[in-house]
C-alpha cells in the first residue's frame, strides 16, 4: 500500500519538495541579510530599549525590504494549493477514471487504502508547510518587530502554527470535496472557494472574539493605541466629551470643526492653524476610543485558531472516510 | 458451498431500483454466463458481489461470506470491471507490482509469464496499449490474484473477434488449474456459448433462467406442427414462445419428457435461440426447483 501511495503521488510530492527547496533557497540567504541589517542598523538594540523612539530606524528598515511583500499573498494561498493539488485528486482522480473499482477490489480494504494515502499526505503536509512556516516566522521576525504588526490580519495568518492547521484543513477539504464531487477539476475549484470562504469567515467574524477585546481611550493627536506590544487594534473612533460619535478612525472632520468651533477657520477653504485646532479639540473634549486585543494574547489566539482548523480538518476527513466506505462505488 | 448466492437482493439509487428481488445461486467450479439485456442489473449484481456496493435489500454472499461486511473474502474474489480500469501512467510492470503489493496470494511467476506470452513488455505504458492488450493486463491482474471466484463484467464488449478468442482462451487456461468459479456477464450469449457451462438470464433485474447449460439444452426444444389453437403435444411443460403462420405453429418449449406425437417435428435448440426466446417473454422462467438439503447419515 505504501508503495502504491508513493507510486501514485510521487509527482505531487516531488513538486512539493521542489517548491519547498526553492522557497528555502530564497528565504535562507535573504533571511540572513534581514537579520544582519536588523542588528547593524541599530534597530535591534533600539527596539530592545524601552521607551526609545525607533520610528525613523523602523521606517527605513521596513522601506528597504518593502518589495518582499509579495510573499504575503503567496503564503496566504499556499495551503489552498496543497488542498487543490494533493487533496482534491486523491479520491476524485480514481472515481473519474473508474480505477477505484480496480483499487478497491484487491485484497486491501478501501478503508486501509484511504488511511495509508491520507497518512502519507498528512505527514508530507505537516513536514512541508511546517518547515515553510517555521522558516518564514524566523525570516520575518525583524520585519514584524519593526512594524509591530504580528497580530494583524494577513501577518498573523502566515506565521506561527496556524499555517499548518490551514494546510491540514485545505487538504481535508480537498479530499472530502473530491470524494463527494467525484471529479478532479470541480473538486479543486470547490476546495479553493471553500478554503477562501472559511478562512475569511473565521478571520473576520470569529478571530476578533476569541477573547473579549479590551477598550481604551486617549486624547486625539496623542500617543495612539500602539503601545509597542504588538496589539491588534480592532476599531477606533473619535468621540466628543459626551461620547457622541464624531468620526471613525482617529481624525477630525473639518466641517465638524467649523460647525462647533466657529471662527477656527479664518476663511472658507483654508486650513485652520494648529493652535486653533488644538484649542477646539480641547474645548469639545474630543478623544479617541479604541478596542483591541493585547499583544500578549498572540499565542493564545494562534492556538485557538489552530484548534478550530484542525477540528474542521478532522471532521472533513471522517466524512470522506465514511463516504468512501459507504457511498462510493 | 455455492460460489455466489443472492437472496432477495436489491440495490436502489434514490427511488430507482437498479436491481430488485434477485435470487440466484451459482455452484462452485462453474463457468457461468450472466446474460441479460442492457440495464438488467448485471453490473450492479457484480458490484454487489465484489463488495463495491452494499445491498439496499436482501443479501449476497460469496463463498458463504458477505463481501460488503467481511473483507476476509476480498482476496478470494477476482474482478474485472466493465471499463477495464488500469492506471494509465503506470507501466505494465508497475501494474504487476500493484497486484503483488495489494494481494497476499499473488502469483508473480504466473503474471510475468502471462504478460510475456501475450507480448506485453514490463516497460510498456498502460496508456499506450491497445484495448485488447489492456484487457489482457487486467485479466492477468485478476488471475494472478489466484481468486476462487472470478467475476468479469462484459470483458469482451470492447474487443474485436480475434481478441475475444484470445481473451477467452487465456481465461480458460488461467482457471483450468485451480478450478475457480467464473462469472462472465454479457449482453450477447454468442460470445460465451463455447466456454460456459452454466447460464443465468437476468431480465428487468429478475432471474429468469438459471441452470446447467447442458440440462437447459436437453429440456428445451423447438417444435413445429399443425396450427391448432392452444393445443400442445404431450411432454411439453411450458411454452416459452410461439409464432404461427397460416397453417403451422412453431414453439420454443420446455419439456418434461420426450415428445412423441408424430404430428409435431421436434428440433434441438441452440443456446442463443433459447436465450432470445426467454428474453422475448419476460414472464417465462426456468429456475431450479426447491432442493432438498442433503441428509447426512451418521453412524455411531
Amino acid at each position: 500500500m505504501t508503495w502504491l501511495a508513493w507510486r501514485q503521488h510521487r509527482m505531487q510530492l516531488l513538486f512539493g519538495a521542489a517548491f519547498l527547496a526553492l522557497m528555502l533557497a530564497f528565504l535562507l540567504p535573504t533571511g540572513l541579510g534581514i537579520a544582519s541589517t536588523y542588528r547593524s542598523s541599530g534597530l535591534a538594540s533600539c527596539l530592545s530599549t524601552a521607551g526609545r523612539d525607533c520610528g525613523e530606524l523602523s521606517d527605513s528598515f521596513i522601506g528597504r525590504y518593502s518589495r518582499m511583500q509579495f510573499l504575503i499573498p503567496l503564503f496566504l494561498v499556499l495551503p489552498a494549493i496543497v488542498g487543490m493539488f494533493w487533496g482534491a485528486p486523491l479520491v476524485a482522480r480514481e472515481t473519474e477514471h473508474g480505477t477505484h473499482r480496480l483499487a478497491w477490489t484487491q485484497s486491501v480494504t478501501r478503508s486501509k487504502w484511504l488511511n495509508v494515502k491520507l497518512l502519507a499526505l498528512v505527514a508530507a503536509t505537516l513536514a512541508g508547510i511546517g518547515s515553510v512556516a517555521w522558516v518564514l516566522s524566523w525570516w520575518s521576525r525583524p520585519l514584524v518587530a519593526a512594524s509591530d504588526d504580528r497580530f494583524n490580519p494577513g501577518i498573523f495568518d502566515i506565521r506561527g502554527v496556524v499555517p499548518v492547521a490551514y494546510a491540514l484543513f485545505a487538504l481535508a477539504l480537498g479530499v472530502a470535496a473530491g470524494t463527494l464531487i467525484r471529479r478532479t477539476v470541480p473538486a479543486m475549484a470547490a476546495t479553493f472557494t471553500g478554503f477562501g470562504g472559511v478562512r475569511l469567515a473565521v478571520a473576520l467574524l470569529l478571530r476578533p472574539h476569541y477573547a473579549a477585546p479590551r477598550s481604551t481611550s486617549f486624547a486625539l493627536f496623542g500617543r495612539g493605541v500602539g503601545t509597542g506590544q504588538g496589539d491588534w487594534i480592532l476599531s477606533t473612533k473619535t468621540v466628543d466629551a459626551a461620547g457622541r460619535f464624531v468620526t471613525s478612525g482617529e481624525g477630525l472632520d473639518l466641517n465638524y470643526v467649523s460647525r462647533h468651533c466657529p471662527g477656527v477657520n479664518p476663511s472658507p477653504g483654508s486650513f485652520p492653524s494648529k493652535d486653533a485646532l488644538t484649542a477646539c479639540v480641547r474645548k469639545l473634549g474630543l478623544h479617541v476610543q479604541a478596542t483591541y486585543q493585547p499583544g500578549s494574547r498572540y499565542w493564545r489566539f494562534q492556538f485557538i485558531e489552530t484548534g478550530i482548523f484542525v477540528a474542521l480538518a478532522a471532521g472533513l476527513l471522517l466524512l470522506a472516510a465514511w463516504w468512501v466506505r459507504r457511498r462510493v462505488s | 458451498m455455492s460460489a455466489v448466492v443472492a437472496t432477495g437482493l436489491g440495490k436502489r439509487y434514490g427511488r430507482v431500483w437498479a436491481l430488485r428481488d434477485c435470487s440466484l445461486e451459482i455452484p462452485e467450479g462453474r463457468v457461468a454466463a450472466l446474460v441479460g439485456p442492457n440495464g438488467a442489473g448485471k453490473t450492479t449484481l457484480l458490484h454487489l458481489a465484489t463488495g463495491l456496493l452494499e445491498p439496499s435489500a436482501g443479501s449476497i454472499s460469496v463463498l458463504g461470506r458477505r463481501p460488503d461486511r467481511d473483507p476476509s473474502v476480498l482476496p478470494l474474489i477476482g474482478f474485472m470491471a466493465q471499463e477495464v480500469p488500469l492506471y494509465r501512467t503506470f507501466t505494465a510492470g508497475d501494474m504487476l507490482e500493484f497486484g503483488r503489493r495489494m494481494n497476499p496470494r499473488w502469483d508473480e511467476g504466473f503474471a510475468r509469464k502471462r504478460l510475456e506470452r501475450v507480448g506485453i513488455r514490463p516497460n510498456d505504458r498502460v496508456g499506450h496499449l491497445s484495448g485488447g492488450q489492456r484487457s489482457q493486463v487486467a485479466l492477468t491482474l485478476a488471475l494472478a490474484k489466484r481468486p476462487s471466484v472470478l467475476l468479469l463484467d462484459e470483458p469482451l464488449a470492447s474487443l474485436d473477434p480475434l481478441a475475444r478468442r484470445e481473451f477467452l482462451k487465456a481465461l480458460m487456461e488461467g482457471v483450468a488449474e485451480d478450478g475457480a468459479t467464473v462469472v462472465l456477464s454479457s449482453h450477447l450469449i454468442s460470445d460465451l456459448e463455447r466456454v460456459c457451462d452454466y447460464l443465468i438470464l437476468l431480465s428487468a433485474s429478475r432471474t429468469q433462467v438459471a441452470g446447467e447449460v447442458e440440462q437447459l439444452l436437453e429440456t428445451h426444444r423447438v417444435i413445429s406442427g399443425p396450427r391448432k389453437d392452444g393445443a400442445v403435444p404431450a411432454g411439453v411443460a411450458a411454452v416459452i414462445e410461439q409464432s404461427s403462420s397460416e397453417r403451422q405453429t412453431t414453439m420454443l418449449v420446455r419439456t418434461e419428457g420426450p415428445i412423441l406425437d408424430p404430428a409435431w417435428s421436434v428440433q434441438k435448440v441452440g443456446l442463443e435461440e433459447l436465450v432470445l426466446g426467454y428474453l422475448g417473454q419476460p414472464n417465462a422462467t426456468a429456475l431450479p426447483g426447491p432442493r432438498l438439503a442433503p441428509i447426512r447419515m451418521e453412524v455411531s
